[in-house]
């Protein structure tokens, strides 16, 4: 997987990396039991603190999207295929995609261009077979 | 002409060689030092800095090459040292030279501005490293047990006051030498094994690939250049032990060997790898609406020094020719150094107690 960040970008760091990881995820670059580099490493490789790295995982780890032991190392704990999210996932995530529609419709986009939009994005994610219908 | 200053002579042309193709082995995104989207790296200024600083180090290769030939013929060694280190450092004045030209223009232009400048990471490097090819120190580590082997069979029969027979110190001189080089260059190609990829935020992909490739390369041309170099050691002993009666320029042959052929895989491997196969090469108006690397020249004092306290690395690649360089603002990068230092230091008094080898 190649994990891209702007350093000096607006968005914090740590939450740079928790999106492309959580998007790799989505996309099935990095489906479900696949390793990911140490805190240390992936530090080493962006330059950035190891703690800002940390925070990252952390942050995955709490989402259930991550693993983390010191046998197995950091791994996807699971993706699109690993069934249903916890129960109140989805009232959390409703309340934050409201948010982000609303900036949408703030600025004057169309809804026509909202829901174009949307389903350009669900389309570089993958699904299950027969799920996204 | 001892060996010590055959190898100070070879030195000066191919150093002067080396670093006047510099900028032609360094990625286009990187010129003497400055940090430059891909798109400028066509810019008038950049071209005409590029040749001017070819003129210039070729005009102080040639005349350091004739200089250190001269001085050399008098078999003076520090003579031919001297002219290397005034070598280095009238190329350090091109490279400043150029450099400043370069980043004042960048300055003046903004050639960054409202540019997305990213960084990016291949985490399959990490998953899935590339393995340290140590089938490779086997020819280094046989030259060790050889020279090991022949001052045992030789030691009793050395004369009585024989210099090398004086302490276990001095007998084991060659070997300490021997091994010093192997273990210094082991360890630092382990550290570099470890260190980041260079990565190019123009095709990630593809630069990463010509990275695996690189650090492979160089390893092995690394570890066959130690074992050439413990090579020139035990023919040297061989010499000191009174076993070999030929010319010591003979001895420095290996170590020549090693160093030209070093100086051919490193100009045609590139900085990081840049000029080996990797597929798809992608020219100044492919990368054009593509991201940039991140501006990071406040980390680089002179264009060459890296500074970071933030950037838990090592070791990272130059920015200028092809290599890696220490983080001096991580403390473990000072540790290393500071061993290093450490074992030349003994190195130096080990020389100073069996004179020249």
């Amino acid at each position: 997987m190649l994990l891209t960040i702007e350093p000096d970008g607006t968005v914090p760091i740590y939450l740079q990396i928790r999106d492309r990881i959580v998007e790799a995820i989505a996309g099935g670059r990095q489906p479900a039991g696949s390793p990911l580099p140490s805190t240390r490493q992936l530090a080493v490789d962006l330059g950035v603190n190891f703690h800002t790295v940390n925070k990252s995982y952390d942050l995955l780890r709490q989402e259930g999207l991550l693993r983390i032991s010191r046998k197995t190392g950091t791994v996807v704990q699971r993706d699109a295929h690993s069934g249903p999210p916890d129960p109140g996932w989805a009232e959390d995530w409703t309340g934050r995609l409201r948010t982000l529609l609303a900036e949408a419709a703030a600025q004057g986009l169309p809804a026509e261009d909202i829901v174009r939009h949307c389903r350009d994005a669900l389309a570089d994610f993958a699904f299950p077979a027969g799920a996204s219908s | 002409m001892t060996p010590a200053t055959l190898i100070a002579v070879l030195y000066v042309p191919m150093t002067g060689v080396l670093i006047c193709l510099s900028p032609a082995i360094s990625r286009p995104t990187l010129q003497f030092g400055v940090r430059i989207p891909g798109d400028r790296a066509a810019m008038p200024v950049v071209r005409d800095e590029r040749r001017t600083f070819y003129r210039r180090t070729a005009a102080v290769a040639s005349c350091c090459t004739i200089a250190a030939l001269l001085v050399a013929r008098r078999g003076s060694t520090w003579a031919v040292q001297v002219i290397l280190v005034a070598e280095l450092l009238a190329d350090l004045g091109c490279f400043g030279l150029a450099r400043n030209k370069i980043a004042a223009a960048k300055q003046a232009g903004g050639w960054f501005a409202g540019r997305r400048q990213v960084v990016t990471a291949d985490t399959s490097w990490r998953t899935s490293p590339a393995r340290f090819p140590v089938r490779w120190l086997t020819p280094a580590v046989a030259v060790i047990a050889a020279t090991v082997l022949i001052e045992v069979l030789r030691h009793p029969s050395l004369p009585p006051g024989h210099p090398a027979a004086r302490s276990s110190f001095t007998r084991y001189g060659p070997v300490i030498g021997q091994l010093y080089v192997t273990v210094l260059w082991t360890g630092l190609l382990l550290i570099i094994y470890r260190s980041r990829p260079d990565v190019d935020a123009a095709d990630p992909a593809l630069s990463a690939r010509q990275y695996r490739r690189f650090l492979v390369v160089m390893a092995r041309t690394m570890l066959t250049l130690v074992a050439l170099i413990d090579l020139s050691v035990l023919l040297s002993a061989l010499r000191r032990w009174q076993i070999g009666h030929f010319p010591g320029a003979v001895a420095v042959l290996p170590v020549a060997a090693g160093l030209v052929i070093l100086s051919v895989v490193t100009v045609r491997a590139g900085q990081g790898g840049s000029r080996l196969s990797g597929g798809r090469r992608p020219g100044p108006a492919a990368v054009a609406d593509r991201d940039d690397d991140r501006d990071d020249d406040r980390f680089w004092k002179a264009g060459l020094f890296y500074v970071n306290r933030d950037d838990p690395a090592i070791m990272v690649g130059r920015r200028f020719g092809v290599g890696w360089t220490f983080n001096f603002g991580n403390r473990l990068a000072w540790l290393v150094l500071g061993v290093i230092a450490g074992g030349l230091a003994g190195l130096l008094i080990l020389h100073a107690v069996l004179g020249p080898l």
